[in-house]
């Protein structure tokens, strides 16, 4: 879901700079806040995870392929939405410049899509899933699949905006490509969190207990 | 399990997809420049032939559209080291993977709260 430098105008790039520097600062605020010194090897590794994974293209139907995003997982195994602005935007750098996958004008338009809605859905997505089923692996599932979705959404709009799709074809097809690759995101979502949670129970921040 | 050895298993289930991926990983377009060709036609919705010209000139028309025509070049274009083959996409994903924890380390490290 990379938009490349072509797709946005300039002008309007910028715009989703400003967006994407505000969530970066607040989750800097959060890491001074909340991410504590026993948290920055979980980080370390999350990020190298999650920079694997999404190189790891999956054929869904249509000719098509999608890989993982992983803010939802980083938003809930650090406990905070922030905490998948601040792992996304760091992977989003390194792909963009040193890979060249994901444009970089338009970068905080992936950060914004990818890191905040990826991390406020998932997060969030989870705690009230959570709430109401109770199985945490089945909430992350659906926190994953559902930040995936609502990512692709927002992307379809903003692409609109830019006029390189129109709306109601832009909405269809991302909408309908990412409903499929949602079920990656969900998947890999719950089973790295159950491996995670089996591997080091005490690592995992509990929804309840967490402020931003 | 201690810290590091939870760290160390980390790092190797990364490398491990990472040297994996261009193995494994499908070819096709992703979700959404399979959008973009679908809708600009040069590739059916609901079908998996590309047509290539057609795909070139959508992306012309986007750059046309948008007046956004930024270009940089990246050290290893698409996860590629120009030059080497599957070694080198291998290559590229294990370098991103090793660049990926250094800078996440170092910035998680300057940023995290003090214990004390």
């Amino acid at each position: 879901m990379h938009i490349p430098d072509a797709f946005i105008p300039m002008g309007q790039a910028l715009v989703y700079w400003v967006i994407a520097l505000i969530f970066i600062a607040l989750a800097l605020r959060w890491a001074r806040r909340s991410m504590g010194e026993e948290k920055i090897p979980l980080v370390a590794v999350l990020a190298a995870g999650i920079f694997a994974i999404q190189a790891l293209n999956i054929p869904i139907p249509w000719g098509t392929s999608g890989h993982m995003v992983g803010a939802a997982l980083a938003a809930i195994v650090l406990g905070s939405p922030f905490a998948g602005v601040f792992v996304l935007t760091l992977v989003l750098l390194v792909q963009g410049i040193i890979f060249g996958d994901g444009g970089i004008t338009v970068m905080g338009a992936n950060i914004v899509n990818m890191g905040v809605v990826g991390g406020f859905v998932g997060y969030y997505g989870y705690a009230a899933v959570k709430g109401v089923i109770g199985n945490t692996y089945a909430a992350a599932f659906i926190a994953g699949w559902a930040s995936l979705f609502i990512s692709a959404i927002l992307c379809a709009v903003e692409l609109a905006i830019a006029g390189t799709f129109p709306l109601s074809l832009g909405l269809t097809f991302m909408g309908t490509y990412h409903a499929v690759i949602g079920l990656i995101e969900g998947g890999i979502t719950a089973v790295a969190l159950y491996l995670i949670a089996s591997a080091r129970p005490d690592i995992l921040e509990h929804p309840q207990a967490v402020s931003a | 399990m201690e810290t590091e050895q939870f760290v160390i298993i980390g790092i190797v289930i990364a490398l491990v997809i990472a040297v994996a991926a261009p193995f494994l990983a499908s070819g096709n377009p992703d979700g959404l420049e399979s959008a973009f060709f679908s809708i600009h036609e040069a590739k059916p919705f609901m079908g998996s032939e590309l047509d290539e010209e057609a795909a070139g000139a959508a992306e012309e028309e986007a750059i046309a559209t948008t007046g956004n025509d930024f270009s940089y070049e990246a050290l290893m274009p698409d996860y590629t080291i120009p030059g080497l083959d599957k070694v080198g996409e291998v290559l590229a994903i294990v370098l991103g993977t090793v660049v990926m924890i250094a800078l996440a380390y170092g910035i998680a490290r300057v940023t995290a709260r003090p214990d004390n």
